[in-house]
């Protein structure tokens, strides 16, 4: 774009425009190639799979199969289920913590509102595992109980529907408290006292001013629980349920013996993305990236609580966190731990399993973040220019890319890979090996799955950079280009940088689609936590999820030194 | 000057080209070999890295190996889809059956080994019905002998007043809840054992058998792996259709577990194939010849199975891993010692048809209705 802009700048303002936008244009043609091709593309040949025989016949007789059979049915009432009670159990928590975090004053408030994000680094499967040493059959608390307070039975925390529910809203509830943080923080505070000078007080001022305004971030936390939930196979499958729509789509199409069953795995995947699009359309008046137009952050006056309630609440937070932080607990002691079963703690400690995994196999950590990297490359390349389109241009089609970014948030992990599987299976040409044979398909799903996080990070940050301190660059004849350089970058480099960490932590998280992708000999940290599970190594499965634990802990901790809390706009 | 480089050169051709025949007669292997596995890590991880190491004192290669671990199922589909263009060398273990499926196909090399080495594996073991140990047309070969049995975690089966010897054992109702099991679609061993239900007590009785086995069973893992992963931690007490090798490798980890053998369990022989169109087909023959040869075999008697061919038992030093394995599986040594008793019959168990019906058979009236049976 430069290139032409600044050869085009001599010659008076019309040309400029002109040689501004066909430069422009090409970029633009660009990212519109990559969405075509890297998203499009896969998801709609994923319905062609749905709708067709094996000999590419359309057929409606899929659907029929899936929609009288019992079994899925079930799964598909259970993970509605599912996904509206964690939605409900994450609310009351999420919520709970956003206002008290916001609007009050208590003893170790910035180190609560910290730790409140932290339950979220948690990569797929290693969670679950991490419940079930603390709160299993066998685990700490029911050893304690039975051993120590007589209990003849243990109490069953994990096997079942409840088990999946409590793992996923103590992993969860964060998103929302994100969510919900960031659209109050937004609300001015003269529009409450405002609302106080007519005398609005108390529920009253709640329902008119604070729940219409903080409506659209709740929305899209809720959305994003709740898909995140109905995606999520490795938990139910750890705790024994299978009678769930994320679990049949990954236990169908990881077995290839029985064609029927893939075709419905396949169909499966349809369906969970029809689903989530048909969300996504119902929430789309709250989900937009247009309703961050308001993005000036607002200091909120906290109030002092009296010295009862203030240890109430921080009974309550701390209460809710050691709770989220059973699963880090566990992890750690399996990772250290040998052979420790029906003892509440294990009774001998090694470091051979991180030796295993660190040091005789490194290939999954440098993996990891090699892969991860150039998918955060692909976001900031992709995303940085989404973004600027949808804040600095009126370009026909900004809004349908803002709708598909938002869409990617919505996807279930699980549905995008077996798009991929599905449409990347040809031989490329004059290599004669498929593109899922490549092992940079893996950034690049990366890369598309995460790209939302960079949008809205860069999204926000332009939002705050006033359009007058580009046009007073370009008033004294800077390019556009050179303008964004010298004035827009420097200003939002920050929220580009957020935008991309989060990218980053949640690649390095990914286990879905990558599952199902992963290429032999390339595996990264979390297949790696996935196969030495599946393999029986559980201990090395741990050592490997404590590492990634921290590697996410030290990207957190960066993202909260230069932003705060206040970017969970990424999310919404 | 220049004519003497010329010279030097001329000589060194000379009495290189001998040189360089000899290396080319070397019979080399590639430097890359990939399996593609339902044997888990416990297993296929000291295999590969003790072949690297015979590779490199046999031909002089730096052999990288890495393994796709996929259930059986799994694994005999990844290979159909894989329509011939494999991105694995070598497929080990499972049912032979699956073996002769792929043959069939037209998916498998026949298997290139020392004749002396091929004789030496019986072409059956078992009684009444013989269970083959290699592919009489040679597309397949057994390498190593595993019971598929049942486990205990035994400080939990005390707590709950139970012994375990036999199958019948884990209908007691004091298990309820208690029992691990993978389902049969989803794993080859599991499969196998209710084929050994199936076929002891015929498909209706052999159904209701395995009804009430259901009605005591807590959880249907996602792999069979996971069976003997949450009986060694306590989280279950029992685990049903274990191969041997799995919950011994529990136990070098140190966990406690108990292995049962029960009466007329399927007996695995791991069949081990090379796929047709795979990509270093050297490294595979040679990593078959390693498996049967008597340090592949020792090594493989020291984790938990046993050795195929007649003359090699599992013994070593007081406190190695092979005594352990001996005392795990109750004092046993080699199968050829013993009378090995077998109902399978891969005939009826082996056609397609018969796989399907029984994997949607099960889905249909156990894994949907389990919680009712449970009831």
């Amino acid at each position: 774009m430069s290139a032409t802009a600044q050869a085009a700048a001599p010659a008076g303002l019309g040309v400029r425009a002109a040689g501004r936008s066909l430069g422009g244009l090409l970029g633009y043609g660009a990212i519109w190639a990559f969405m075509a091709v890297f998203l499009i593309y896969p998801l709609l040949h994923l319905f062609y799979d749905a709708f067709t025989t094996e000999a590419g016949e359309f057929t409606l007789a899929n659907f029929r199969d899936f929609f009288t059979d019992r079994f899925y049915l079930r799964a598909l009432g259970n993970s509605i289920l599912l996904g509206v009670g964690t939605v409900v159990t994450t609310s009351l928590i999420g919520v709970t913590f956003a206002f008290l975090l916001l609007r009050y004053e208590f003893p170790g408030r910035r180190l609560f509102t910290y730790l409140s994000i932290v339950p979220m680094i948690m990569p797929p499967l290693v969670g679950v595992m991490g419940f079930v040493f603390i709160l299993g059959r066998a685990g700490t608390v029911n050893i304690l109980l039975m051993d120590y307070l007589g209990f003849a039975k243990p109490i069953n925390f994990m096997y079942g529907v409840h088990g999946i529910l409590i793992v996923e809203t103590l992993h969860l509830f964060p998103l929302m408290t994100l969510s919900i943080v960031d659209a109050m923080s937004k609300i001015s505070p003269s529009l409450d006292e405002a609302a106080e000078s007519v005398g609005a007080r108390g529920f009253r001022k709640f329902r008119d001013i604070t729940f219409p305004l903080t409506t659209p971030g709740y929305v899209s936390g809720a959305l994003l629980v709740f898909i995140w939930t109905f995606a999520d196979f490795a938990t139910p499958l750890v705790v024994g349920v299978d009678d769930l729509l994320a679990s049949q789509a990954y236990l169908n199409i990881v077995q290839f013996v029985d064609r029927r069953l893939f075709k419905m795995g396949i169909v499966i995947s349809a369906i969970m993305v029809l689903l989530a699009i048909v969300f996504l359309i119902v929430a789309k008046k709250y989900v937009s990236i247009k309703d961050y137009s308001s993005l000036s952050y607002s200091v909120i006056e906290r109030k002092t609580l009296p010295p009862l309630a203030k240890a109430g609440v921080v009974c309550f937070l701390g209460l809710i966190l050691i709770l989220a932080f059973i699963p880090y607990l566990g992890i750690a002691l399996d990772a250290f731990g040998k052979g420790w079963a029906l003892t509440p703690f294990p009774v001998r400690y090694t470091l051979q399993y991180f030796e295993r995994v660190a040091f005789e196999t490194p290939k999954f950590i440098l993996n990891s973040l090699l892969y991860a990297g150039i998918s955060v490359l692909i976001c900031i390349a992709v995303g940085v220019p989404i973004a600027w389109v949808g804040a600095r241009t009126r370009l026909p089609g900004r809004e349908v890319l803002d709708s598909l970014t938002t869409l990617i948030l919505a996807l279930p992990g699980t549905g995008i890979g077996i798009a991929y599987m599905r449409a990347f299976r040809d031989p490329l040409p004059g290599i004669e090996v498929a593109f899922i044979g490549l092992w940079l398909v893996i950034p690049v799903v990366l890369g598309v799955r995460r790209l939302p996080y960079t949008v809205r990070g860069t999204y926000a940050s332009l939002q705050i950079v006033h359009r007058s301190y580009e046009e007073a660059g370009e008033s004294v004849g800077a390019t556009r280009a050179r303008t964004f350089g010298d004035i827009t970058l420097p200003l939002i480099w920050k929220g580009v940088l957020v935008g991309s960490l989060y990218s980053f932590i949640l690649a390095l998280q990914e286990a879905s689609a990558t599952l199902l992708l992963v290429v032999p000999g390339h595996e990264m940290m979390t297949v790696g936590i996935f196969n030495f599970y599946i393999g029986g190594s559980v201990n090395e499965a741990a050592a490997l999820g404590f590492i990634l634990i921290l590697l996410g802990a030290a990207c957190l901790l960066a993202i909260n030194r230069l932003a705060g809390t206040r970017m969970g706009g990424v999310f919404g | 000057m220049r004519n003497a480089v010329v010279v030097l050169a001329l000589v060194a051709f000379v009495w290189g080209a001998p040189v360089s025949f000899a290396l080319a007669q070397a019979p080399a292997i590639e430097n890359e070999l990939y399996l593609i596995t339902p044997v888990s890590k416990d297993v296929h991880d000291p295999m590969l890295k003790a072949f690297a190491a015979w590779a490199k004192k046999k031909y002089g290669v730096d052999v990288k190996t890495s393994a796709i671990p996929k259930g059986t199922p799994v694994a005999y589909g990844q290979i159909l889809e894989w329509k011939g263009k494999p991105q694995a060398d070598v497929f080990w273990g499972g049912e032979g059956t699956l073996f002769d499926n792929l043959a069939a196909e037209g998916l498998l090399e026949k298997v290139q080994l020392p004749k002396a080495m091929w004789e030496a594996i019986p072409p059956a073991i078992g009684k009444p019905v013989p269970l083959p140990l290699k592919d009489p047309k040679g597309f397949w070969v057994g390498t190593t002998l595993e019971p598929y049995g049942l486990i205990y975690q035994p400080k939990l089966l005390k707590r709950l007043g139970v012994e375990i010897r036999d199958w019948e054992d884990l209908l007691n109702p004091k298990l309820k809840g208690q029992i691990a099991q993978c389902t049969p679609d989803r794993s080859s061993s599991s499969h196998a054992s209710y084929e050994v239900i199936l076929q002891t007590y015929g498909w209706e009785k052999g159904w209701e058998w395995l009804k009430k086995l259901a009605a005591n069973t807590g959880i249907f893992t996602a792999r069979s792996r996971d069976v003997p992963n949450v009986v060694a931690k306590g989280e279950f007490a029992v685990g049903f259709a274990v191969p041997s090798y799995m919950a011994f490798a529990e136990v070098l980890a140190g966990y406690e577990l108990v292995f049962v053998y029960p009466k007329n369990a399927y007996v695995t022989p791991e069949p081990m194939a090379v796929l047709k169109g795979a990509p270093h087909p050297k490294a595979a023959h040679a990593f078959i010849e390693f498996c049967l040869s008597e340090e592949g075999q020792l090594l493989l008697s020291g984790l938990g199975v046993y050795p195929i061919t007649p003359g090699l038992k599992v013994q070593g030093p007081a406190g190695s891993n092979q005594e352990k394995a001996v005392a795990f599986t109750g004092g046993l040594r080699s199968f050829f010692e013993v009378e090995i008793g077998n109902v399978y019959d891969d005939k009826i168990a082996g056609e397609k048809k018969r796989i399907e019906e029984v994997n949607s058979y099960f889905r249909k009236e156990i894994a949907e209705k389990h919680k009712e049976i449970v009831k």
